[in-house]
């Protein structure tokens, strides 16, 4: 690879958003080791984007254009979400098993299906990665209760509220006090990527499967695999699902659906 | 635009070899050049600044302690050598952070040479932030596309109402402009 090469095939963005293939993130790391140049700028290209993440979310034209076109069809977008809410209270009303609405223990409960007619054309990355919020109930256990539950199950009581952002600080303070346990790692991951910090909910989702904790292991890789979608990184959002579907989990139907919409 | 590098390539061969022979200041000039390289490729493959900072010690720990046991077979691949020892241990620090053992710490001087590196890292993002107060909104939105919602040249022009060329040069020259600016103030200091 030469700085030509980097400059032409938009490499050093490639790098920066993590969508290299390893042999080229290899290949340009080698480079980037020996080139004074297209490091400097590989460091400007990293402090900027940090930057621009760090900066309150300014409306681009792109965004512009697509909340124009978004408030053409509101009219329709408005009559689904009302079908979709009907369709998902009656669901949790009539079909919900007891045992989730009492305090269980923390295991997260299958997603809700995308809603993808078969006829439909095929749904969006953007529609692909949505997510909703892993199921969370306290459990609870008074004696073995410990000061890092403590802290845990207070944070989550932000995540309840769908305050997931103030949620973060609570959940992190319980991971730095007890690194091993999976639930704090796997609800941290959710937090962030609920709260729009997919690379931050990508570190902790590979965390929390890293840590092998059955009870969390397939939904860890499941939400990983929308953290891929959402950065549009396809290849490894696959690799997740397919993880994810060998588990054969309460989370296979719908991670071999989105496989199956990834292929059209 | 292709700058050299800090240190040329006959420099970085003597360095392995300095560092064999137990030259202290060779292992400062290596924390020098490669702190920055390292730390880059971390934030960019563990997602976590801090779990980057706390990996570049524990590379070049394992870098120059392989450099003092005179393991570098070939003096010119030292870049390449510093690189392959980073990216193993990045990847074991991604497949069990929670198993990984306790390293060696740096040594004072080297760990002393590793907080300059941050506190340039510190200046850069305060440059970077003076220097975009300077953009117009249109070069800012191309970035924010670019870098941060990761939409390509083509898509951010359909966006903008430019072409496609106009995009890149418009990004290039960001970029460019800003590393200039970095170069320039960082150089006085």
């Amino acid at each position: 690879m030469n700085c030509k090469e980097v400059e032409e095939r938009d490499i050093l963005e490639a790098y920066l958003l993590d969508r290299l293939t390893e042999p080229e993130r290899e290949e340009f790391e080698k480079h980037y080791f020996e080139c004074g140049s297209c490091f400097s700028q590989l460091q400007t290209g990293l402090a900027l984007q940090t930057e621009l993440r760090r900066q309150p979310a300014m409306p681009t034209c792109a965004r512009g254009a697509s909340l124009l076109r978004a408030w053409v069809w509101a009219p329709a977008f408005a009559t689904i979400i009302i079908l979709l809410s009907a369709g998902l209270w009656w669901n949790s009303a009539h079909n919900r098993p007891p045992s989730q609405q009492v305090a269980a223990p923390p295991r997260v409960s299958p997603n809700v299906p995308i809603q993808v007619q078969s006829t439909a054309a095929a749904p969006s990355l953007e529609e692909l990665a949505r997510v909703e919020p892993p199921l969370y109930s306290a459990m609870v256990l008074r004696d073995a209760e410990d000061e890092s539950h403590e802290t845990f199950h207070k944070a989550m009581q932000f995540y309840v509220n769908r305050n997931y952002t103030k949620a973060i600080p609570g959940v992190r303070a319980a991971v730095k006090a007890s690194p091993q346990t999976a639930s704090f790692n796997f609800y941290l991951g959710a937090c962030y990527l609920l709260a729009g910090q997919t690379d931050a909910a990508i570190v902790a989702f590979r965390q929390t499967i890293s840590l092998g904790d059955p009870a969390y292991s397939e939904s860890a890789h499941f939400y990983l695999a929308k953290a891929y979608l959402r950065r549009k990184d396809v290849a490894r959002a696959k690799d997740e699902l397919q993880k994810t579907v060998h588990f054969h989990g309460s989370m296979e139907a719908e991670a071999t659906e989105i496989l199956r919409q990834l292929r059209k | 635009m292709d700058l050299p590098s800090a240190t040329s390539a006959g420099e970085l061969r003597g360095l392995a070899e300095r560092i064999r022979q137990g030259d202290a200041s060779a292992e400062t000039e290596l924390v020098h050049e490669f702190t920055h390289r390292i730390f880059v490729m971390g934030v960019v493959r563990t997602h976590d600044r801090e779990a980057a900072r706390e990996l570049v010690q524990d590379i070049l720990m394992a870098v120059i302690g392989a450099l003092r046991k005179g393991q570098l077979q070939d003096a010119d691949k030292l870049a390449a050598f510093v690189h392959g020892t980073a990216r193993n241990l990045i990847n074991n620090q991604l497949r069990s952070a929670s198993q990984r053992p306790p390293m060696e710490p740096l040594p004072e001087d080297l760990a002393q040479a590793c907080r300059a590196e941050q506190l340039e890292d510190a200046e850069r993002m305060r440059l970077v932030h003076q220097a975009m107060e300077g953009f117009g909104q249109e070069d800012r939105k191309i970035l924010l596309m670019t870098l941060v919602d990761g939409h390509k040249p083509g898509e951010i022009a359909a966006a903008l109402g430019l072409t496609s060329e106009v995009v890149r040069t418009r990004k290039l020259r960001a970029l460019k402009k800003v590393t200039e600016l970095i170069r320039k103030k960082m150089s006085r200091t």
